[in-house]
């Protein structure tokens, strides 16, 4: 492997997990997101002699997972309610400022993870473990759709506050 | 039912909007960047999640038994479940495989744990350590006491020998051709400079701040408690695995484990660790950022041999004349 392929690998890496949350976020479904997601990185890799190293990397990638996922959409074909253009290039750029922040704050979800107890850790290995949707869940679990959906977002919101905490209590470390 | 914006992201990730509401949120999204932003946040953690719930599976996958405790998903439920879990496995193998990419946590940690159980062995290592960049961080000042000091003999090109228990042997070649030599065998440490009475201390770490690393949990000469910092402190990722292009005996496939400082934590920036496949024994490590004194280093550890060196080595009379003057600090 040459030393290009390998630098194109190392940025690909650093670069893929905003890249992945871009794609979830229109995508929706996770096997489609990885389907989608092995599409953008063999293209980074294909065409990294393109890239300018003077820009940033994560922004270049974007461009590229902006293009896949609008190949995507064309190819499903399917009447499913999806972003107009417009507001995927604004969500592109949205996730580029959010990058960096985010994947630091998001080290601590593992140990927010780790305090979810009963029904709600639950809930999230079925929502997430499992890929299953609320209607999937709520079936499983004997539960309404709409009380599933409320509770993941309240879990989802619980492990916010608690990245969030975790963040300001290791921004007062000396 | 009118539902606020944090609603509509959450069910927007669960596919659960309507026309209308998807509509709304397409409005809201484009009435603010910060709007776009907020959405950013919670669309990263949503697919971490997936990668956590999935790092989680791999670590501790379910007993046999575990399935009957579970809830019962019908059978019309669980098979589509089923044959959707095993595309996204055989999805991310064939994602592996075709960009030898290890991606997850899960598989990073658990490569990282057998780096630290290779590192178990009684033999001797020698490293070469090379300074590929010295960067002074833009917000230092330095006081005068340490602008008083005399330079650091220069650590480019110098060689350092590790034992178990805190020993080691650091020889820093010098402009002049001659060698400062420092070192610890664990009961003292020394040092032998190229002139003057030879050193030693019975404070083991009073010799060690010449090598990078000690005082910020990655001492050179402890590679494994290094390497266990990493863990807590950095973010994993592992990189492809290369073959070597001849067929050396000795060129075993190398793999790169690629750790990035996680915010809040101290050492070097990022610690780039090759290592062979199969043995899992580590050939160099990369330290990029790594605070040194005043300075930032990029420093590069090759492993050079592993062999016992004999039993005084680490002693300082192995290191310099028998009539040079010895003075106990």
């Amino acid at each position: 492997m040459d030393s290009k392929t390998i630098q194109a690998m190392r940025l690909w890496t650093l670069a893929q997990p905003v890249v992945s949350a871009f794609v979830i976020s229109v995508v929706r479904d996770f096997s489609a997101r990885d389907d989608v997601l092995q599409e953008v990185a063999v293209a980074v890799i294909e065409s990294f002699d393109s890239y300018d190293p003077q820009r940033p990397f994560v922004a270049w990638a974007m461009g590229i997972a902006q293009n896949k996922v609008r190949q995507y959409l064309r190819r499903i074909q399917r009447d499913r309610l999806v972003f107009d253009d417009d507001v995927l290039v604004h969500l592109a750029a949205a996730f580029e400022e959010e990058s960096a922040e985010q994947s630091q704050s998001l080290a601590f979800l593992r140990s927010c993870l780790e305090q979810l107890e009963g029904r709600s850790r639950k809930l999230c290995e079925l929502r997430y473990g499992s890929d299953l949707k609320p209607a999937a869940m709520a079936e499983s679990l004997g539960m309404t759709a709409n009380t599933v959906a409320k509770a993941l977002q309240r879990i989802r919101d619980q492990l916010r506050a608690c990245i969030e905490r975790k963040v300001a209590v290791e921004m007062r470390m000396p | 039912m009118t539902r606020g914006p944090s609603e509509l992201v959450s069910r927007y990730f669960d596919d659960l909007l309507t026309a209308d509401e998807h509509r709304a949120l397409q409005d809201w999204l484009r009435s603010s960047s910060d709007h776009a932003r907020e959405f950013a946040r919670l669309a990263l953690l949503h697919d971490r999640l997936r990668g956590e719930q999935l790092a989680n599976s791999l670590i501790h996958p379910p007993l046999p038994n575990a399935t009957q405790a579970a809830p019962a998903v019908p059978r019309r439920t669980r098979r589509p479940f089923i044959i959707s879990a095993t595309l996204v496995m055989a999805l991310a193998a064939l994602l592996m495989v075709s960009l030898e990419i290890g991606r997850t946590p899960a598989a990073a940690a658990t490569e990282l744990k057998r780096l630290i159980a290779a590192q178990e062995t009684d033999l001797d290592r020698t490293y070469r350590i090379a300074v590929e960049e010295v960067a002074m961080p833009r917000r230092h000042h330095r006081p005068d006491a340490e602008a008083n000091r005399p330079p650091k003999p220069p650590l480019d090109g110098a060689i350092l020998y590790v034992r178990k228990g805190n020993q080691f042997v650091l020889i820093r070649p010098m402009t002049d051709g001659r060698q400062f030599v420092t070192g610890s065998n664990g009961r003292t440490s020394w040092a032998v400079r190229p002139d003057g009475p030879v050193r030693v201390s019975a404070d083991l770490t009073r010799f060690n701040r010449d090598l990078p690393g000690h005082e910020h949990d990655f001492p050179l000469i402890q590679i494994e408690r290094g390497l266990a910092h990493l863990r807590d402190a950095y973010d994993i990722h592992l990189l492809p695995m290369e073959t070597p292009d001849d067929t050396a005996a000795d060129d075993l496939p190398t793999r790169l484990l690629v750790a990035v400082k996680k915010r809040g934590h101290r050492g070097p920036q990022r610690v780039e660790i090759t290592y062979a496949v199969r043995t899992g024994q580590i050939r160099q490590l990369r330290f990029i950022e790594m605070p040194y004194g005043p300075e930032h280093l990029t420093v590069r550890l090759t492993q050079e041999e592993e062999r016992p060196l004999g039993s005084l080595f680490f002693d300082h009379q192995s290191h310099h004349e028998s009539d040079r003057i010895v003075e106990e600090e």
